[in-house]
């Protein structure tokens, strides 16, 4: 579905990504963790294609997607993002938001795009938000909606950027049951998060990102109870 | 007392010739901010432009027409160009101030458009929307609406502004406040008229402007 293979990403001499191998099969769910500064975020932008990496392949669905060849924008559409401050277009309703790029990437014709922007709006339990402007809405309904955004493009790949981060405590379950629910459908999701429980209970597969590389890669339950890594075993004593 | 009594007197006489000639100044200022109102837009999108070369043509433009004084730009406009082709005193004045206000107005498209938040570029991005795109459909309007406020202060310098093309006789407002001093020898009391003319335009100007953004605000 998604797979980086020898990723390295620089910003001038500071090197972040040191060579990141890293596969994500059909309907998996990936959480990536680490501490502040180890590159999660610039891994998730460099599969978004936001940051261009110095060597290595981005493979998406079998096909190595070079930048120079392909229409960024055709592959951003099949990949996407969900940031930590939502990025929600103020000028827009809300569901103006969600039926923008169907509309004006996709060309889809506005009626449909209103059906589904429904749909999408009723799936993340925001119906009767419908046409408000996002200035209204609370931090827990924004990134619902830009969730419910990002789903209209219909990607394959569903990336999350520290999504609760930026909530209230009260309102992080909202978020998190949103994406549960879409795991449980089925969807190919990376999803950097502090959230542990979370991570327990809804990742296939828990990845912990130290100094730009990857060093360890297990399911939930044995990251947690029986990391091999000491640096892995320092990291969770300090979220728990 | 007195002096109120001859201003009074001083306006009524002269209020004929005056409100055509605030016509005049109003004809001249809105024709040159809709000319620099198009020039600021292109200007502007040169410099945010990724080449080079457009962006060398707008800095070159901007600091040219910000280093140098209007009055200046007025007479070169005036005599340098009707040498070349005939325009009359209103056109060279409209064009010189529209070319004038097109530098000032093309900073501040530049500095709105620059002013939208990082992450909305990155979110249209995201969703696959071209370059392009996502600027005529996400920033652009973001931009315009935060334009409003400092090209409405920029309007109200180029009515003001427009006064300097009585140097090339145009017939606006302190032209025939020139004129009428110089006819009556009651200068203190004609241009405490002519100041009152620009003062009420201005006041009705900024009141609409903020009309219009009270206007905004309650749609967002
Ligand atoms: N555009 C950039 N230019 C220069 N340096 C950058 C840029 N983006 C990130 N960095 C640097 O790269 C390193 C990794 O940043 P990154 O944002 O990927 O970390 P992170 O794991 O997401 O951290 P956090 O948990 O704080 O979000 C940091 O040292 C950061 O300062
Ligand atoms: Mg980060």
């Amino acid at each position: 579905m998604l797979k980086g293979s020898n990723i390295h990403k620089s910003f001038g001499d500071l090197e972040v990504l040191k060579g990141i191998d890293l596969e994500v099969a059909p309907s998996e769910v990936v959480v990536l963790v680490g501490v502040s500064g180890s590159g999660k975020s610039t891994l998730l932008r460099c599969f978004n294609f936001l940051e261009r990496i110095n060597k290595g392949t981005i493979e998406i669905d079998g096909q190595v997607i070079d930048p120079k060849k392909h229409k960024l924008s055709e592959i951003r559409a099949e990949v996407g993002m969900v940031f930590q401050h939502f990025n929600l277009f103020p000028h827009m309703t809300v569901l103006e938001n969600v039926i923008e790029a169907p509309i004006i990437v996709k060309k889809m014709k506005k009626a449909d795009a209103i059906v589904l922007g429904k749909q999408l709006l009723e799936k993340v339990g925001l119906s009767d938000k419908a046409d408000v402007y996002p200035s209204k809405l609370s931090g827990g309904q924004k990134q619902r909606v830009a969730i419910a955004r990002s789903l209209a493009m219909e990607p394959k790949v569903l990336l999350f950027d520290e999504p609760t981060s930026a909530l209230d405590p009260e309102l992080v379950g909202e978020v998190l049951a949103v994406m549960q629910q879409l795991a449980q459908e089925g969807m190919t999701m990376v999803v950097v998060t502090h959230e542990m429980k979370f991570a327990k209970e809804v990742a296939d597969r828990v990845i912990m990102l130290d100094e730009g590389r990857i060093i360890e890669s297990a399911d939930p339950a044995t990251f947690f109870e029986n990391p091999s890594h000491e640096r892995t075993k320092q990291f969770i004593q300090l979220v728990d | 007392m007195e002096l109120i009594q001859t201003v009074f007197e001083v306006f009524l006489r002269t209020y004929p010739g005056f409100l055509e000639a605030t016509l005049t100044t109003l004809k001249i200022t809105a024709v040159a901010l809709v000319l620099g109102t198009v020039l600021g837009l292109i200007f502007a999108l040169m410099k945010i432009s990724r080449s080079k070369i457009l962006q060398t043509i707008a800095n070159l433009y901007i600091t040219i027409i910000r280093g140098t004084p209007l009055i200046v730009q007025i007479m070169f406009l005036y005599f340098g160009i009707t040498s070349l082709i005939v325009l009359s005193g209103f056109w060279a004045g409209a064009i010189a101030l529209g070319i004038h206000n097109g530098a000032y107005i093309a900073e501040i498209f530049r500095g709105a458009i620059q002013g939208i938040d990082k992450g909305q570029r990155e979110a249209s991005s995201s969703l696959g929307m071209t370059r392009s795109q996502s600027m005529r459909r996400i920033v652009f309007p973001q931009a315009l609406k935060r334009s409003i406020p400092p090209l409405g202060n920029q309007f109200i310098i180029t009515l003001k502004d427009s006064s300097l093309v009585y140097i090339i006789s145009v017939p606006e407002l302190f032209a025939m406040a020139n004129r009428e001093a110089a006819q009556s020898f009651q200068s203190l009391e004609t241009y405490l008229v002519v100041g009152a003319y620009y003062l009420v335009l201005v006041m009705i100007f900024t009141y609409l402007l903020k009309l219009y953004e009270n206007k905004l605000n309650v749609d967002k």
